[in-house]
């Protein structure tokens, strides 16, 4: 009697717990499982790109993240460059995010507490479990853009803060066809 | 204490390179210890301007390049073939097995390390889990302490990271021949973690070919396949790989930092 009456309200408090989540928190979650199934099902990197890519296209919030990735340069470029900016950083970030998962392997995902960073922002840590090893991601979400995911840092490692020190280095050096010219290249000729 | 002569010469030699000022975090930290990339207190574009920016000092860059190019080409044509073929020949259990056996004879560098951070809970953690994987995980092969909740997750110390908790900084950013990115704080890092691997002490004592060439050998090949992940996975869709491998370095070893600050604050 004890033990049911143990399970009623563990399932009552989890429940509870599943409807305590923000929509921020919900819709990442929807996004990784689903990613996650897609690549543990996949065949090959380019069919994961392929499949996953309307979903990343739904969940990141790449106009933040090109403006963010370029820093100071930003401001120079005119409407049409930010544009064609935006779509070439795109398809090297779906690249870059989506190479990050492993074929034909499912990780164990745990979601921790979130925080609000205020003004629209929200970090949510979680932890992966990829055959024994843990790795420590935090995904930041940024409400502006319907709660997207604005950057990924894995182990400390921040996707954005990663190319702001290449793209930035290629603003000083080329101005805003130097950041151009460099994006198309890296598109181009996949690494 | 052997280390304190090294520690003055890192002292000295930062002193003397001049690139002690190096701000380091990526952003100042928040208010439970852990370096956070975004800050509330700022909005919009003037946000975007401050944030990501990771600084370390580069001033021997030209010649970094070079190692780094160097190494990229090692690599490319030798040491990814090698990690391929040994993924080839043993099978994942095996690796895993091996991978397994020499993180575990590597517990003296992480047990000083807790020590030197006056971190004993996780000093004693860390024996723990040494006894637990030596013994039930038969010299280290499995690793049954994953499954004692007390044991499992134990954050790894090494050399670099004492000098960090010490007030250390991190001096400039170094490219090391074969083992890549590093700085001159966790440079002699390396050489402490080195030291304090009984790997090194059993090839003097007993010297020879399998302690100073065979078993150095097998654990490097062990390691490879994990350091070949960790490095496609920094300069994977790169537009600069020298910049994306030392930011994220960087980014990693801030991160490494401030968690085992967090954890020493947590135990005291």
């Amino acid at each position: 009697m004890k033990t049911l009456l143990y399970s009623i309200t563990v399932f009552f408090l989890m429940v509870g717990a599943a409807f305590a989540q923000t929509p921020g928190e919900e819709k990442l979650r929807q996004a990784l499982e689903e990613t996650m199934s897609i690549a543990a099902n996949a065949t090959s990197s380019a069919a994961l790109i392929e499949k996953v890519r309307p979903l990343v296209e739904k969940n990141m919030a790449f106009n933040v993240m090109t403006r963010r990735a370029i820093g100071p340069g930003w401001r120079s470029f005119t409407p049409e460059q930010q544009t064609q900016a935006i779509k070439l950083f795109t398809e090297l970030s779906i690249r870059r995010y989506v190479g990050r998962f492993t074929i034909g392997e499912k990780p164990s995902v745990v979601y921790r507490t979130a925080r609000m960073l205020g003004h629209g922002s929200m970090e949510v840590p979680t932890q992966f479990v990829y055959k024994g090893n843990r790795y420590e991601v935090v995904y930041r979400l940024d409400q502006g853009e319907g709660w997207r995911i604005a950057d990924v840092v894995v182990e400390g490692v921040s996707f954005i803060a990663n190319y702001r020190s290449q793209l930035d280095a290629q603003y000083q050096k080329g101005g805003v066809e130097g950041v151009l010219q460099s994006l198309k290249n890296a598109v181009e000729n996949p690494r | 204490m052997k280390k304190l002569p090294v520690i003055s010469l890192l002292t000295a030699t930062t002193l003397l390179i001049g690139c002690a000022s190096t701000r380091e975090a990526v952003r100042p930290s928040a208010p439970d210890g852990k370096a956070v990339v975004g800050d509330p207190s700022k909005t919009g574009f003037e946000e975007d301007l401050d944030d990501y920016n990771v600084r370390i000092a580069d001033p021997i860059e030209p010649v970094n390049r070079v190692t780094f190019w160097i190494n990229h080409q090692l690599y490319r044509y030798a040491l990814r073939p090698i990690s391929k073929g040994y993924e080839f020949i043993v099978p994942e259990k095996g690796r895993q097995a091996v991978y397994n056996a020499f993180e575990n004879v590597k517990f003296p560098v992480r047990f000083a390390n807790n020590l030197l951070q006056a971190n004993f809970p996780r000093a004693g953690q860390e024996l723990g889990k040494f006894l637990v994987n030596t013994t039930a995980g038969v010299a280290g092969l499995g690793r049954p302490a994953e499954h004692i909740s007390w044991l499992a997750d134990v954050p790894a110390a090494d050399s670099g990271q004492t000098f960090a908790f010490w007030g250390i900084p991190n001096g400039c950013y170094l490219v090391l021949p074969i083992l890549g990115p590093t700085t001159l704080r966790d440079g002699v890092g390396l050489a402490g973690d080195y030291l304090l691997n009984p790997i090194t002490w059993c090839g003097f004592i007993w010297g020879g070919y399998g302690w100073f060439i065979a078993i150095p050998a097998a654990n490097t090949m062990r390691a490879l396949p994990a350091q070949m992940d960790v490095y496609d996975a920094a300069t994977r869709e790169s537009l600069d790989r020298y910049l994306a491998a030392r930011t994220s370095y960087i980014q990693f070893r801030n991160e490494i930092n401030a968690r085992a600050h967090k954890n020493t604050q947590e135990n005291q």
